[in-house]
């Protein structure tokens, strides 16, 4: 720049002085005591068009006389500058949305203020961005609620308030749940711990005391920082999905109810048969006064009664209450349990039974009178197929092993087996290949156990070559479902 | 099996308290008795020796009553004994459709579970063409006019059923 080298210091002043008043991106304009434009950049003029000889009302808003409100009258009378978020009209007729800072200008360097000169800078778009933001977090199809350390509610989006109410001040449990102590397993606390996002689903109390479902995702509202100061929870309503699954469920058991009782009149006109033909052999042989005939006659009409005996009690079990209570219990010593109890029964026919546990099962929720029927259902089949079988030194094994956090129970047998028409109807029907001892009910209430521990029961077997049930039990299911039923109890 | 006047029925039941129930009904009408306890060795005896009729139950393990049908329908001899069948799973789906094929294509009658012995020995000797006494005739024709009934309604269709229902109420209230 040779030019500016050649200049004098006053002349560079006044040079650097015009060039900066075009080029810095505000609209500049200087404004006297009676509203008049004095002068005003080229950013200024393209922003709300011609300026000489008119009044600011007049550029700025396209007024006739002064704003009630005035800021520059405002900054004339105190000296003091101020900074304004502004809605004015560009020279289009459009609207503009600026902020204005006013500052006032004393010519004699102090004292008397003789103009004001205010720098716009357009946020028109900034504004737009922001009305937008706003529509976004009110509408998104989601309840999104900010909170603080207190778990106090310091937003809530439009949807969140339509559905649950007006939050000012409120924790977010109260809101939530209707609560008022923290929920036992708070998603938010997490994320304030390990600055994470955390999922769960949660069921909540609506304003009107609607019962809302709902799955929630925690995330910090910073980002690369080492402290949580809020955390934003959004949430997705998902009632109408619970219902329907609820209502998939209802079907699913009404046709389990009946299949249930087309089983159970089987099972019954089996042993009305057994006593219709000990009723008739016991009658025969009073007619031919045959002793043997009668005694016959009898046991059936015995062996049938045991029968109904059995059918109600497996019956019973079978129906019992849905959900399983769990307790934390270690593995090992419901296997020990089953173990006691069968010794003897499987030594009577020759049959080895014992226990094989891995070392370091660590304890798992579960239902102890639900795994001890499993367990009793499924070594009592092992040894009955043992006796079923031909094969010599009959062995019975329970083992218990951990398979990557998946808790694992395990009988086998080296009895009769299954051949594959049979290992299809086990856990379907009221099947049963023990004639007269089985109910076909053992299986079924089995599995039902084994599906309400979120487990799954699956079967090995060949004819001839034993066979082996295995209980399989993922550590993450069964945690979740004893923090459920944890949540349950409390919230009673 | 010396008495030719004697027919033979072959029992096949997986339970025994029904194998013996049957057998002493039968034997108590002078027929001679082949016990059996399922497909396997229900072909076995039939093999040995050909019975005058063969009283089937349907479920069974190892080989069911519809399996054992299907190996007597490929001999010519075998095809042609005429068979009852006793069972309880004439309504659910482990029987349903296997009695269906039977009654169909077969022998047709069949006997629900529990059966009464002057039932059973009724719908034998009437398949036998053999004279019945008046109170087993009288137990014979219940029995073929329930099973009657029961095939007209089992394979009646849902429409039929209502329009019959409404006919049947409609005589009434015209009263």
């Amino acid at each position: 720049m040779p030019e500016t080298k050649a200049t004098n210091g006053g002349e560079l002043d006044a040079w650097a002085f015009n060039s900066i008043f075009e080029l810095v991106p505000f609209s500049i304009a200087i404004i006297d005591r009676d509203y008049n434009v004095v002068k005003a950049n080229n950013n200024f003029a393209s922003y709300f068009g011609e300026w000489r000889d008119k009044k600011c009302y007049a550029v700025y808003k396209k007024l006739n006389a002064p704003c009630p409100h005035c800021t520059i009258r405002d900054v004339f009378a105190d000296g003091q500058p101020r900074v304004n978020d502004v809605d004015g009209i560009d020279q289009y007729g459009r609207k503009a949305h600026y902020i204005g800072h006013c500052a006032p200008l004393r010519p004699d360097g102090r004292g008397r203020v003789d103009y004001v000169v205010e720098m716009s800078l357009d946020v028109t778009g900034t504004g737009m961005w922001q009305q937008e933001y706003q529509i976004l977090f009110d509408r998104v199809p989601c309840y999104i609620t900010v909170i603080d350390e207190d778990y106090c509610i310091v937003r809530a989006n439009e949807s969140f308030r339509e559905n649950f109410g007006d939050v000012l001040g409120r924790h977010c449990y109260e809101m939530y749940k209707r609560r008022k102590t923290r929920c036992a397993n708070c998603p938010a606390a997490k994320t304030f711990k390990d600055g994470r996002v955390h999922h769960s689903e949660h069921q909540g109390t609506g304003k009107r005391g609607q019962k809302i479902h709902y799955a929630v995702s925690t995330s910090p509202l910073i980002r690369d920082s080492d402290r949580v100061a809020h955390v934003i929870e959004i949430c997705n309503d998902i009632t109408e999905q619970k219902k329907l699954e609820h209502e998939v469920i209802e079907a699913e058991r009404l046709a389990a109810v009946g299949q249930t009782v087309a089983g159970l009149a089987h099972s019954i006109k089996n042993i009305l048969m057994g006593l219709e033909g000990g009723k008739y052999i016991v009658s025969l042989g009073l007619q031919k006064n045959d002793k043997d005939l009668v005694s016959q006659g009898w046991e059936m009409l015995e062996r049938n009664f045991d029968k109904t005996t059995t059918l109600v009690k497996d019956f019973l079990s079978f129906s019992k209450g849905r959900l399983p209570k769990l307790v934390m219990v270690d593995p090992r010593t419901l296997v020990d349990e089953i173990v006691d109890l069968y010794k003897d029964v499987a030594a009577k026919s020759g049959i080895e039974l014992k226990a094989e546990p891995d070392d370091g099962i660590k304890p798992a929720p579960l239902d102890p009178d639900g795994i001890h029927t499993c367990l009793t259902n499924l070594v009592s089949n092992a040894i009955d197929a043992c006796l079923m079988g031909e094969q010599k030194g009959s062995l019975v094994t329970i083992r218990v092993r951990e398979n990557r956090d998946v808790l694992v129970f395990e009988v086998t047998d080296n009895g009769c087996g299954m051949d594959y028409e049979i290992k299809k109807k086990i856990f379907t029907t009221f099947f049963t290949t023990k004639g007269g001892g089985g109910t076909g009910l053992g299986l079924l209430t089995t599995r039902k156990i084994v599906q309400e521990h979120g487990g799954k029961i699956i079967v090995d077997s060949q004819k001839g070559k034993g066979a082996r049930f295995r209980m399989e039990f993922p550590r993450a299911r069964l945690k979740s479902l004893y923090l459920e039923s944890e949540e349950e109890t409390e919230g009673d | 099996m010396a008495d030719k006047s004697k027919k033979t029925v072959l029992v096949v039941d997986d339970e025994a308290d029904v194998r013996n129930f049957l057998k002493a009904a039968l034997m108590e009408a002078g027929f001679d008795v082949i016990l059996a306890s399922d497909g396997f060795e229900a072909l076995e005896a039939v093999e040995k020796h050909v019975p005058d009729l063969i009283s089937l139950d349907l479920v069974m393990p190892r080989k069911s009553g519809i399996k054992f049908y299907h190996d007597l329908a490929k001999n010519k001899t075998w095809s042609k004994i005429p068979i009852i069948i006793v069972t309880g799973h004439a309504r659910d789906d482990l029987g349903k459709s296997d009695l269906r094929e039977l009654t169909m294509s077969g022998p047709g009658i069949y006997l629900e579970k529990p059966v009464k012995p002057h039932n059973y020995i009724a719908a034998i000797k009437k398949l036998l063409g053999m004279e019945t006494t008046p109170d087993e005739n009288e137990s014979a024709e219940q029995v073929r006019m329930q099973n009657e009934l029961k095939n007209i309604i089992d394979n009646a269709d849902p429409d039929t059923l209502r329009k019959l229902k409404e006919l049947i109420e409609k005589k009434s209230g015209g009263r």
